[in-house]
């Protein structure tokens, strides 16, 4: 039934014969400077969108004329700038927190379910809360980044002291998560009054109101102010220092006297925070003060991508998760085209898959085997060396190594 | 009179947990194949999306009349997007991370999109369950838990030893351990490294793909939107439940789908509680799979932790990370 | 090279002794040149190409599954081993062959159990399974006791005898002249002489390799005054929770250098952490400058003065991924000369990275280039000149020159020489016998976490040390 060597399996010979076959192979290229590899994340982004455009141009869609209304739409007049900005505020939100945990090389994929309990539990607090409207939002934003970060405890303890990989747990929350919205829209919270969209009560404040602007509150000032923050957290204090140590090399982070799993506890423990914060910017915008079942629309989705494209640099950030709230819109804009709201799946898949291969892109290079055919720069250590002299053959010379054509 | 009930229950809710986590026990089985030669493929969800669309585009559209050649197809798609998914990951050494949430997200998007004009279209090609000259009644529980579909009895008994046998007595699958365990070591004999990653990979997510085809060819059986709802990440968390050893899968697929039954039976029964109603209970319930879950992976983790020391419930140690020969 | 002969690949560190052999197995792919066995002309894409040419390597560092057994390992990607196997069959397949071949390593146990002396036995019977003709052996004795290493020069001698080439890399010149039958020297990658070994001198062969001689004199003396570094019937845990340390006692004095001789894995490297405190005690303490280190964190023992050059520099002792300049302060950024409060104080973290830079005269880029774009050697400078600065008092230098070329390995070792010069106390480990006989003033021998003797450097004796460090207990050991 098999065969003893891997190149006797039929299908694997043949693929792992592809690289080998050819006189090209990768090479690690010995600099990596973050210049190139950001262009190299964006390359790959751009470059897997034109992908998605060709087939759906083979299905009959014009997808890049679409896209190109799309844009005029959003850039065309003030509704559409609103509307791109008012998804940014969320997919920010948790795309900082993603960045912060990447650069710890932790992977929090559950920042949808932290964004979730924020923002239900700043429902919570401003539906049963009397006073003033300021004092419930100030309250609403507490209880909106403790429960985001209580959201993370399970995963964040796990990964710390029992070394449990965090990517299944926080996924996993996630379900649990919308099942509580939906618990209390339908459930608990419900609001009784309203007989055709089933959700919670709504919460009577908002949040005021960014001047010359019709929808977009302060809540947009919240990402790029918490941005600044982790930026000089990270150029200029020993507490950026040891936490890029940890993600560097957590046993150098040890070496160094670093408290490595008290860090990755409260990182993460901030990273479910500021998600959660998110949360409750969402829900304190005019018109979004109820939660239902279909509150977050895939925001957390969205906020990995953009950290994963700015290569969790929090800058980056900012650049990419407008550039993410425009595709976001303009998929809105091509569900008026004939294009289910999935597609926008599919386009994250595509753009993700060609985030991680520009990565790859930018530390390595084809090189071809031969040194005669193309001699360039020194390659991985020793490999590029040119192969020594070695041993005048003896008589019953078995095996040698001849000088190559010198 | 406490105890037959008691065995009534189980029985019951094992007999109905078996066909709901069929599903998590092939994509469990498919991941598990990937994660032994160290490719850790995060993509499980899109690929039971996949294989279900293709499916039950080749019943609707394509007018396919047997359901094992309706799963080949779905098992096809979803291979076809797991070779996608390990040219990316092995050959370019690209992060298994990433390019696994990418197969997620556009397997999901890919298979929704596909089957937006197919919802709730019911599936008349369906596995015949399998029991013999109707020995027992119907209604019957034990023949509830005996009796299911011939893709069921392949998940949970076929798989298993199928896979159990070649990784632990075969000399070909004890090259598949060196290679998840120590690339390098099976590479300086003679193994290749990359060919077998690539190709445990897609005949992992044909697996899974298979998972999807059962869900529309026999459980549900039709297509709607989002149709894995977690399974493929509950799947990736039984893997871990189950140490890597494809008999344990078995207990972690149970449990998940246990937790599945016990929210449908409530929910049919009006179950309640003195102190929830029944539709609170039933929210409550409908939690209770993820959470449960995640308490599972915790245990193999806790277990080493407490001091007891459980060696082979350790993860292939080169699991997730790209091997270059000339690396090290 | 012709069957039946053991040939020495000599040459320093990066002299492409191991380029050559792994291009010989199929790992690398050769840019230019031609491979002939047999008179045929040989292109490895892979090691299983190099292995069917009957070319088989045992790598130094080793190429075994550490969780799969004896027997599996010798089995593995053979095909010659059953399709369809249990264990028992593979235990009984291993103990013939081991019979036939005359090695003996009990097949059940699992890799991780092992010695790494059983360990290479494992290896070597894996490659001859597979009916190998050449057999290259790279840097075999660096993980064996001396013992050990006859007993590999025997099975060597007996495997040539038997009608099997043998390339031996190696950079000891003593093993040279002990199993060889012929001689290659490589200098920079390119061959300096191939000629048969009798009749050559180890100075001879030391010329060629190096291309320049260049002794370090090292002035031995003894030291009475205060203890720097005390332990005191310490015993601890390795990682996999066996105990490492046993009991040990052992007293540095400021301005000297303790050497600490034995074979890898006898608790060198536990012993250097628990002195550092990146390790916990199970019983005794350790006192520097009369400070209890179990009872400090970290950071506190490094405050005390105490710097540590780990053995595993990339692993442990730097971040690849980070900048040199953040390297640069890895192990004093809290301090005040770079800190106040949480605020990190880039600009003079820059300033010393540049001056720590040229003082150890790394070649980068600049300090912003990151730190896994340094060569090996580079890297190596930057820690130990790094962790030399730290140690005001203490220096726990584990494997200083492991991997460097004589160059740089001279240098490193004198910037130990002048921390002891400067009244430091130095805790020199390293698995080269040569060169803690060189640096030491006072030689302790390990052996299974048991200091077996302590020696001043004027009466240590290299057989008796290296009796010792085998766990041959010799009457008259000065205690």
């Amino acid at each position: 039934m098999f065969r003893g060597r891997g190149s006797m399996t039929p299908l694997g010979s043949i693929a792992g014969a592809v690289l080998a076959a050819t006189p090209w192979r990768l090479e690690r290229r010995l600099e990596v400077d973050a210049k190139r590899a950001a262009l190299t994340r964006i390359g790959g982004a751009v470059g897997a969108m034109v992908v998605v455009g060709i087939l759906l141009l083979l299905t009959g869609r014009n997808a890049f004329w679409i896209f190109w209304q799309a844009l005029d739409a959003i850039f065309g007049r003030q509704r559409g700038i609103e509307g791109v900005a008012l998804r940014a505020i969320p997919i920010l939100m948790t795309a900082l927190g993603v960045a912060l945990s990447l650069r710890m090389k932790v992977w929090n994929i559950g920042s949808d379910g932290q964004f979730l309990m924020g923002a239900l539990a700043a429902v919570g607090v401003g539906i049963h809360m009397g006073g003033p409207g300021w004092l419930v939002l100030i309250v609403m934003a507490v209880a909106a980044t403790l429960a985001g970060a209580a959201w993370m405890l399970v995963p964040a303890l796990a990964r710390a002291y029992w070394d449990v990989n965090e990517i299944i747990t926080t996924l996993l929350l996630n379900f649990v998560a919308l099942q509580l919205v939906t618990w209390s829209a339908l459930g608990f919270w419900r609001d009784k009054e309203a007989a055709v969209i089933q959700s919670t009560r709504e919460v009577a404040h908002t949040l005021p109101g960014l001047p010359g602007a019709e929808s977009v509150t302060i809540a947009l000032l919240f990402p790029l102010v918490i941005a600044a923050a982790l930026w000089w957290v990270f150029r200029s204090t020993t507490i950026g220092y040891e936490i890029d140590t940890i993600g560097g090399n957590a046993r150098a982070a040890g070496f160094a006297g670093v408290a490595v799993r008290r860090r990755i506890l409260v990182v993460m423990l901030f990273t479910g925070a500021i998600a959660g914060l998110g949360g409750m910017l969402q829900l304190s915008a005019p018109g979004a003060q109820a939660m239902n079942a279909g509150f977050s629309a895939q925001f957390g989705l969205s906020g990995f991508i953009v950290a994963a494209l700015a290569g969790a640099s929090f800058w980056g950030v900012i650049g990419g998760g407008v550039f993410i709230a425009s595709m976001f819109y303009a998929g809105i804009v091509l569900q008026t085209k004939g294009l289910s709201v999935y597609i926008i799946f599919a386009i994250y898949g595509a753009i993700l898959t060609g985030i991680a291969l520009g990565e790859i892109a930018a530390r390595y290079r084809m090189v071809r085997r031969r040194a005669d055919a193309g001699a360039e720069a020194p390659g991985p250590p020793g490999a590029s060396e040119p192969s020594e002299a070695w041993g005048p053959s003896a008589p019953a010379a078995a095996a040698e190594v001849l000088e190559a054509g010198s | 009179m406490i105890l037959a009930i008691i065995e009534n229950a189980f029985l019951s809710l094992i007999g109905s947990a078996i066909p709901a986590s069929a599903v998590v026990m092939l994509a469990a089985t498919g991941a598990m194949l990937g994660e032994r030669v160290g490719v850790l493929n995060l993509g499980q969800e899109g690929l039971i999306g996949i294989g279900a669309v293709y499916s039950v585009i080749a019943v609707l559209s394509w007018g396919v009349e047997s359901p094992w050649l309706a799963m080949l197809i779905g098992m096809i798609a979803a291979a076809a997007a797991g070779l996608i998914f390990a040219v990316c990951v092995v050959a370019f050494r690209a992060s298994q991370v990433l390019v696994g949430l990418a197969l997620a997200l556009g397997g999901i998007g890919l298979s929704n999109q596909l089957g937006t004009n197919r919802n709730g279209t019911p599936i008349q090609t369906l596995f015949r369950e399998v029991n013999p000259g109707g020995v027992l009644d119907d209604n019957d529980l034990v023949s509830a838990f005996l009796f299911h579909d011939p893709v069921v009895y392949l998940a949970y008994i076929g798989l298993p030893v199928v896979l159990w046998f070649v990784l632990f007595r075969t000399r070909h699958g004890m090259n598949m351990r060196a290679v998840g365990e120590n690339p390098a070591a099976a590479d300086a004999v003679g193994v290749s490294v990359t060919g077998w990653r690539i190709f445990y990979s897609v005949l992992g997510a044909a697996l899974t793909g298979a998972g999807g085809a059962y869900m529309v060819l026999s459980f549900t059986p039709t297509w709607s939107p989002d149709i894995a709802r977690g399974r493929g990440w509950v799947a990736l968390a039984v893997v871990i439940f189950a140490g890597w050893r494809p008999g344990w899968a078995v207990a972690g697929a149970l449990l998940y789908g246990s937790m599945i039954s016990l929210d449908t039976t409530a929910q049919a029964r009006g179950w309640g509680l003195p102190f929830m109603g029944a539709s609170d209970l039933s929210f409550f319930l409908s939690m209770l799979p993820y959470v449960v879950t995640l308490v599972a992976i915790l245990i193999p983790a806790g277990a080493v932790k407490l001091g007891r020391r459980v060696r082979s419930t350790a993860a292939p140690a080169a699991l997730a990370i790209p091997y270059s020969r000339e690396e090290r | 090279m012709s069957w039946s002969e053991v040939h020495a690949l000599v040459g320093e560190n990066g002299a492409g002794k191991t380029t050559l052999c792994n291009i010989l197995a199929g790992i690398y792919r050769a840019d230019a040149g031609r491979v002939i066995v047999d008179g045929a002309e040989r292109d490895f894409r892979s090691p299983a190409h190099a292995i069917d040419a009957g070319i088989g390597m045992v790598h130094q560092h080793f190429r075994l599954v550490e969780p799969m057994t004896v027997a599996e390992n010798i089995h593995l990607g053979w095909p010659e081993t059953p399709g369809v196997v249990s264990q028992r069959a593979l235990n009984e397949r291993a103990e013939r062959f081991m019979g036939e071949m005359g090695l003996h390593v009990d097949p059940t146990a699992r890799i991780w159990q092992l010695s790494v002396g059983e360990q290479q036995r494992v290896e070597i019977l894996r490659v001859l399974a597979r009916g190998a003709r050449v057999l290259i052996l790279d840097e075999p004795t660096a993980v064996l006791t001396a013992q050990e290493a006859e007993e590999l020069f025997a099975v060597v001698r007996e495997l040539a005898a038997g009608g099997l080439s043998v390339i031996f890399i190696t950079h000891k010149l003593r093993e040279v002249l002990a199993v060889s039958d012929r001689l290659t020297v490589l200098r920079h990658g390119v061959r300096e002489i191939t000629r048969p070994t009798e009749g050559a001198t180890a100075g001879e062969i030391a010329r060629l390799m190096t291309g320049e001689e260049r002794v370090l004199h090292v002035e031995h003396r003894t030291v009475t005054g205060d203890p720097a570094l005390e332990v005191r019937g310490v015993s601890a845990l390795n990682d996999r929770g066996i105990t490492a340390l046993h009991d040990l006692d052992l007293t540095v004095r400021s301005g000297e250098i303790v050497g600490i001789a034995g074979v890898s894995g006898n608790g060198q490297t536990e012993l250097a952490e628990v002195i550092s405190a990146l390790r916990g005690l199970e019983s005794g303490s350790i006192t520097v400058d009369g400070a209890e280190v179990a009872s400090l964190s970290v950071r506190a023992v490094t405050d005390l003065g105490v710097g540590h050059i780990p053995e595993d520099r990339i692993g442990m002792g730097m971040v690849a991924s980070a900048p040199v300049k953040d390297n640069a302060v890895l192990h004093s950024y809290w301090t005040p000369q770079f800190s106040r409060g949480l605020a990190l104080n880039r600009q003079s973290v820059i300033d010393f990275a540049k001056r720590l830079v040229a003082e150890a005269r790394v070649q980068t880029r600049s300090v912003f280039a990151t730190a896994g774009q340094l060569s090996g050697g580079n890297q190596q400078r930057l820690v130990a000149r790094r962790e030399a600065l730290v140690a005001d008092r203490l220096l726990v230098a584990a494997h200083p020159t492991r991997g460097l070329d004589v160059n740089a390995a001279q240098e490193v070792r004198s910037t130990i020489l002048d921390k002891r010069d400067s009244g430091c106390a130095v805790l020199l480990i390293s698995d080269d016998l040569d060169e803690v006989l060189l640096m030491s003033d006072r030689i302790a021998v390990i052996y299974e976490g048991r200091i077996m003797g302590v020696f001043d450097a004027a009466d240590a004796d290299r057989e008796r040390i290296g009796l010792l460090m085998g766990g041959h207990s010799i009457t008259g050991a000065v205690a």
